[in-house]
């Protein structure tokens, strides 16, 4: 046990210095130059980004959550196989070539990046909610039932509060990796931060690379943490307190 | 109060689980379902709050059918207490406990002294546990809030399927003897079920033992014991069944029907009255001497037991129909 605590903190430290040397090659060589040189335009770019991952993320939460809700009603159980394999060979395919087919329909525009992110962004939300939901105790739902609670209100009371940690994690993995996958939006003419990355990659210009994607590095670790915020916030303290002497005790 | 009339359940169109079902409960009877697994019993107590649906037949509560309640508040008035207590994760203590109350729309002053009562009865502390949440419990303190919980809005009807079964034998028999003073208090119309045939005759006023859906016997614990109407009723309870029906009878019990020898000066063993005539037999056996000193309540001598006393009163039991 101690022995991998040592290796833990040694990994962390080492982690540490490796960032420290980066951003000191980086601000040595003047690299994030085009940020404070051209701040409308690094904002603009920003916003577009945030504006992309927002709108397709915010969608695809307030779709995937709903659609697991109902997967999981025992009328509609059977559909759930034949639902979770589509959104799962949606994610199979590519994020590129689902952007290029979507270009492809919806021409292109920062309308198309959204759609193209939205259906990459439903399945991890989609697949924890299910599987949050699937993971709340029989026994426990038949108490619930037997003591006269309508299905609503096992709904509301016994299963969203029980799936939310892992219905929080789907978002959250969701959320990061629809960040990194918005610079794509650049190849169909949706701007964002990816418009200086590929510029940055088709001149070798490290200033305009690297002014691309570090502030999509620290928006994806910003999203990361704002989510774990939120989680502290909704997730019932039962269930948090609950998977911590989980954890704990592995 | 709970009348079963000819009730058959059907699971799939052929596995019947219950095999016309037909006996009666009087309000404040605490009745034992009891048989091997797969007998139907657990069946036979969901179907009284419509868990499950009755394939065949009627279950019927003070008069009215229970296909004619309202599910949802039928089964508010009906404590449930299942055997993995079921208690909600998400939830406090307090808000496991007060949930019917909460769903019924009681106000804050009958909810705090209603929780108070509870956690009084059930022996745990209300402000200690109020914003605890279950897993922070132990298995018997998690099983106590499972009961409570149950009782919270005062059901006239309490379903118990198995709830000591799960925990350890030493937690088990405290719980029992909680659960019977907590019935004495409550009075409640009760049906539990059980596997165990010595919690069956030391909980219940009645016993329905199952086979194969069908009901067995359904009678007194004394009757279970001492006359069973069916071979497999004597082979479900043992071979030990007259040492079983011991523990139903105390001392005091013995005495209304025989008279002690009242010289006690030479004997050293002492049992109170109301120990029950199995631990007096055991006393008894581990003695050098023939007899042990009964004594009441005040250690007043009351006189000498012997093996052959006890023998001679089992057999007056034995030879009373529905004792």
């Amino acid at each position: 046990m101690s022995k991998n605590k040592t290796i833990a903190f040694t990994v962390k430290i080492l982690f540490w210095i490796a960032i420290i040397v980066f951003f000191i090659w980086i601000f040595k060589n003047d690299l994030l130059i085009h940020v404070y040189q051209e701040p409308s335009r690094f904002l603009n770019l920003l916003t577009q980004h945030i504006i992309i991952v927002l709108i397709s993320g915010s969608i695809a939460i307030l779709t995937a959550i709903p659609l697991g809700i109902i997967l999981t009603r025992t009328k509609f159980r059977k559909w759930e196989w034949l639902l979770v394999n589509i959104v799962n060979l949606g994610q199979t395919i590519p994020s590129l070539a689902v952007l290029a087919l979507i270009m492809g329909i919806l021409g292109i525009g920062m309308k198309s990046a959204i759609v193209g992110l939205f259906l990459f962004s439903l399945l991890p939300i989609l697949q924890n909610t299910i599987a949050g939901i699937h993971s709340v105790d029989e026994k426990t739902l038949d108490a619930a039932k037997g003591m006269g609670l309508t299905p609503l209100q096992i709904l509301w009371k016994v299963e969203l509060p029980q799936a939310s940690y892992s219905i929080f994690a789907g978002i959250r993995t969701s959320l990061v990796i629809n960040v990194g996958t918005a610079a794509l939006a650049y190849l169909i003419g949706g701007g964002g931060l990816g418009v200086w990355i590929f510029t940055g990659i088709q001149l070798f210009d490290n200033a305009f690379l690297l002014s691309g994607a570090v502030p999509l590095t620290i928006l994806a670790l910003l999203v990361d943490y704002l989510c774990k915020g939120l989680e502290f916030l909704i997730v019932p303290k039962g269930i948090r307190l609950a998977k911590q002497s989980v954890t704990n005790n592995n | 109060m709970i009348k079963f009339q000819n009730v058959s359940k059907t699971y799939n169109g052929n596995v019947k689980a219950v095999k016309d079902v037909s006996f009666n409960i009087e309000a404040g009877e605490f009745v034992i379902l009891i048989g091997p697994s797969g007998c139907g019993k657990t069946s036979l107590l969901r179907m009284v709050n419509q868990l499950e649906t009755i394939t065949e037949g009627d279950i019927v509560l003070n008069g009215k059918s229970v296909r004619d309640f309202n599910k949802i508040e039928m089964r508010r008035k009906m404590g449930y207490v299942i055997q993995s207590n079921g208690l909600f994760p998400n939830m406090t203590i307090e808000d496991n406990v007060m949930i019917v109350p909460n769903l019924l729309g009681w106000d804050k002053v009958k909810k705090r002294q209603r929780y108070q009562y509870l956690m009084d009865l059930i022996g745990l502390n209300p402000d200690e546990y109020k914003k605890r949440y279950p897993h922070q419990l132990s298995g018997g303190q998690q099983q106590r809030i499972g009961v409570a919980r149950a009782l919270a809005a005062d059901p006239p009807i309490m379903l118990m399927d198995e709830p000591f079964g799960a925990l350890d034998p030493i937690i088990r028999t405290r719980l029992q003897d909680e659960f019977l003073q907590i019935q004495r208090e409550v009075q409640k119309t009760i049906l539990f079920v059980s596997h165990d045939i010595d919690e069956a005759v030391k909980m219940g006023d009645k016993i329905a033992l199952m086979r194969h859906g069908e009901l067995i016997q359904y009678d007194t614990p004394a009757n279970i014991l001492l006359h069973p109407r069916h071979e497999f009723v004597s082979e479900f309870v043992g071979e030990d069944r007259v040492l079983k029906s011991m523990s139903l009878y105390t001392v005091k019990d013995l005495l209304e029907s025989i008279t002690l020898d009242t010289n006690v000066s030479s004997t050293q063993q002492t049992v109170h009255e109301q120990t029950t005539l199995r631990n007096a037999l055991s006393v008894l056996l581990s003695t050098n001497s023939q007899k042990i000193k009964v004594v009441d309540i005040e250690e007043r001598p009351i006189g000498t037991l012997t093996i052959d006393q006890i023998e001679q009163f089992l057999q007056l039991k034995a030879g009373q129909k529905g004792a």
